[in-house]
């Protein structure tokens, strides 16, 4: 056959894993002891990136940086899988087939799946210790990576949104730059006197694929409004008034001001704002690499708020442990992965990347000033971090939720549809995987 | 069974003499050793093992699993046959499976009388021949993803080449992949210009297979080109077009990546075909067993429809297969 059909892979990959999960059938529960690495004996550890070969090449330098001073640990380094999102499916794979890596590079909303799996470690007792600087971490970094009050792993990746604007095109409409006083209504403004239909400039842009990237964004507005994504009970919440303010705002922005830019594939509304078409941006410090190579005149703001409230929402990666039944793997995995999020490390690594720094305690470092002058606006958005005050919900019907609420936002913003019908509807929806 | 005499071929008229007797040489049993059949299965296994372990193998666990609560990272829970159940109470899954008939009724048509139509036109004698027949087949090497995103930039409706050319004609902008009612007639589109390629080389083998006596004898006759077309290249054609038929039909029934690399089920889930539902539920949702149970399904009806096909070609006379 010429392509291998989608659906014969998926089934493939289907049976993969059950076939694995049938026959390995051992239980592990996350139960193997973290101990303190012994020198004396040999161990080796599979760590899968999941980043590019350039990135890889980085990190292969950190591990070979550890090996050198801690000779009887051998660190196996790959990808692990062709990107980013096919390492769930390669994890999937793996725990059917019982060859998995020690750790794992995992987004975020992964965590609650994982660490239902039964294969994580625990690493609580670790991160208590007063020398882990636990605390160091942003608040929704350390959420994220504790799943039913177990730690799974430390945070890889943190970041979170703010307000990034064409300061050339602000500049032309003799607009005042945002400050942080701003309000939705001023970001409301701005985007209509930006927009200029004959140039095909839109004020600003949403992505309406209908996927977490159209859904995470809406957040930090509910929150602002003093609403909530699930209530006490775990159940939708984001259908109450202050979620459909939030949904009604941009359903006036998009269709009766036509001022945003509708981006239904989720990859041209950045392109598009590298190359001055659209004035403002809501994104994260992972676009300040490309902002610099597209060499675009911008600035970073903090997000417009609501009655003096300028709350984020934060993203954040993470290095997930698993367990292996083996106390010396266990040891050296958490004791190279704490090595590597520390600011001596990290500071190669994450700030190199445009990224920013995984601890506070690395903003006393000099490569951290270093990294606010390559990257301008890096500092609003480690200051910003601490908008990010409310953890996105970590429960295992996320992803579903998440799906309903994506189409409901699309919907509305494309013009079909009544907020509070269409987040009532995404609540009935959500309700079933949320059970 | 002793062969003593080979029955004279149907069309030799009485009176003509019988063959003279055959002797059919047959080995005797007892030469078929063991060998010989290790030796068969030995060349035969390589294959069956990859064919086994590739698709009978996954394709039964895969069952196992649409028997099943899973989301292939925590325990598997039996439910036996609800998640079947659950496919008739899901009004998407019924939307999805609208959209990929919608699709398959638009796509395989259109798909088969292009073949035929450039096919003919190609198999003139044409200065730069070998130039268009590159043109025709070139989108269909290129990969599903790369024509998705290529595709994804020229209907753009803001920045895009067709609204541009639209714009130069003094027509109205179109909101193409973007807007509900017209998404699946592009998709389409963007899925004919990568497939009819192959549509066009299987049917550009079919007309030179068509003896040039039958067609000047056609044309002695006095058949004009329609009429040969008609009564002549027609008729040859059916047994290719059975085949593609049931090829294009398949592509249709199990579009995936077009759907993944243009629109991902946007505008308002208007192209969410069977398939990316299935993808959707298995691999986003973490609802494998219930994406097994649909693939499950995607598969019966795919059988179906062959079934039908090939039934329908062995009624009206025309082998295929």
């Amino acid at each position: 056959m010429r392509r291998p059909s989608r659906l014969t892979a998926a089934l493939a990959v289907l049976a993969l894993t059950t076939l694995a999960a049938c026959s390995s059938g051992s239980d592990h529960s996350g139960t193997t002891a973290v101990t303190t690495l012994d020198p004396d004996k040999d161990v080796t550890i599979t760590w899968w990136t999941g980043q590019d070969s350039e990135a890889d090449e980085l990190l292969q330098k950190l591990a070979d940086e550890y090996t050198a001073d801690h000779p009887n640990v051998t660190i196996d380094l790959s990808p692990g899988a062709d990107t980013t999102d096919d390492l769930l499916q390669k994890l999937q794979a793996g725990f059917a087939s019982g060859d998995y890596p020690d750790v794992s590079y995992t987004y975020g909303s992964w965590a609650s799946v994982l660490g239902k799996s039964g294969r994580t470690l625990d690493i609580s007792d670790q991160v208590a210790q007063p020398d882990a600087g636990w605390d160091e971490f942003p608040e929704a970094a350390r959420a994220t990576a504790t799943v039913d009050g177990q730690v799974i792993g430390l945070p890889a990746v943190v970041d979170n949104l703010g307000l990034i604007y064409n300061t050339e095109l602000f500049d032309e409409a003799g607009l005042d730059y945002p400050t942080d006083d701003w309000t939705w209504d001023d970001f409301r403004a701005a985007a209509k006197a930006l927009t200029d239909p004959s140039k095909n400039q839109f004020g600003t842009a949403y992505p309406t694929d209908g996927g977490e990237d159209t859904v995470w964004r809406f957040w930090p507005q509910v929150w602002q409004n003093g609403g909530d994504v699930l209530d006490d009970d775990g159940m939708p919440a984001f259908n109450s008034q202050a979620g459909v303010d939030a949904l009604e705002y941009w359903r006036e922005l998009a269709v009766d001001d036509q001022s945003v830019y509708l981006d239904q594939t989720d990859q041209k509304f950045e392109p598009n704002f590298y190359a001055g078409h659209i004035g403002m941006l809501i994104s994260g410090p992972w676009v300040l690499y490309d902002l610099k190579s597209h060499k675009t005149p911008y600035a970073v703001a903090e997000l417009p708020g609501t009655d003096g409230s300028h709350q984020t929402i934060s993203g954040p990666d993470l290095w997930t442990l698993y367990d292996h039944d083996d106390s010396q793997r266990a040891a050296a995995t958490f004791d190279f992965i704490n090595w590597l999020t520390q600011p001596a490390q990290d500071v190669r690594w994450n700030l190199a990347y445009g990224n920013l720094p995984l601890r506070s305690s690395a903003a006393d470092t000099p490569e951290f000033a270093q990294y606010g002058k390559d990257y301008p606006g890096a500092d609003v958005f480690f200051k910003n971090l601490e908008n990010a005050t409310t953890p996105r919900p970590t429960v295992v019907g996320y992803t579903a939720m998440s799906r309903a609420v994506g189409s409901a936002i699309s919907d509305v913003l494309r013009g079909d549809g009544d907020p509070q019908d269409k987040l009532d509807e995404a609540a009935d929806a959500a309700k079933i995987d949320l059970q | 069974m002793t062969a003593t005499q080979v029955r004279a071929p149907d069309g030799l008229g009485a009176g003509e003499s019988t063959p003279a007797r055959r002797r059919r040489a047959k080995p005797p049993r007892s030469r078929r050793t063991w060998r010989e059949q290790l030796t068969g299965w030995g060349f035969v296994l390589p294959a069956s093992v990859i064919v086994v372990g590739l698709s009978v193998f996954p394709a039964g666990w895969a069952f196992v699993i649409s028997r099943q609560k899973a989301d292939l990272i925590s325990p598997a829970e039996n439910v036996g046959w609800d998640n079947y159940r659950l496919i008739l109470d899901d009004p998407n899954a019924l939307e999805a499976a609208k959209h990929t008939l919608l699709f398959t009724a638009l796509f395989v048509p259109t798909s088969i009388v292009a073949g035929i139509l450039l096919a003919v036109a190609l198999n003139r004698p044409l200065r730069f021949q070998w130039f268009y027949r590159t043109c025709i087949f070139v989108p269909f090497v290129a990969s599903a993803a790369a024509t998705g995103i290529l595709a994804n930039f020229v209907f753009d409706p803001t920045y895009g080449i067709a609204d541009n050319l639209l714009r130069v004609l003094g027509l109205p902008q179109q909101g193409f992949l973007e807007d509900p009612n017209q998404a699946m007639a592009v998709l389409v589109l963007i899925c004919l210009w990568g497939e009819v390629g192959f549509n066009v080389v299987i049917y550009l083998a079919a007309l030179q297979s068509i003896p040039n006596d039958v067609v000047e004898a056609a044309v002695v006759d006095g058949a004009g080109p329609i009429s040969v077309f008609r009564y002549v290249t027609m008729p040859e054609l059916a047994p290719v077009t059975v085949f593609t038929a049931i090829w294009q039909t398949i592509t249709a029934l199990q579009l995936f990546d077009l759907v993944y690399t243009t629109t991902k089920g946007q505008p308002g889930d208007a192209t969410v075909t069977i398939v990316y539902y299935l993808y959707r539920q298995a691999f986003e949702l973490f609802h494998a067993g219930y994406g097994s149970a649909l693939a499950y399904c995607v598969f019966a009806v795919t059988m179906v429809f062959t079934g039908l096909l090939v039934w329908y070609a062995r009624r009206s006379g025309t082998e295929a297969f």
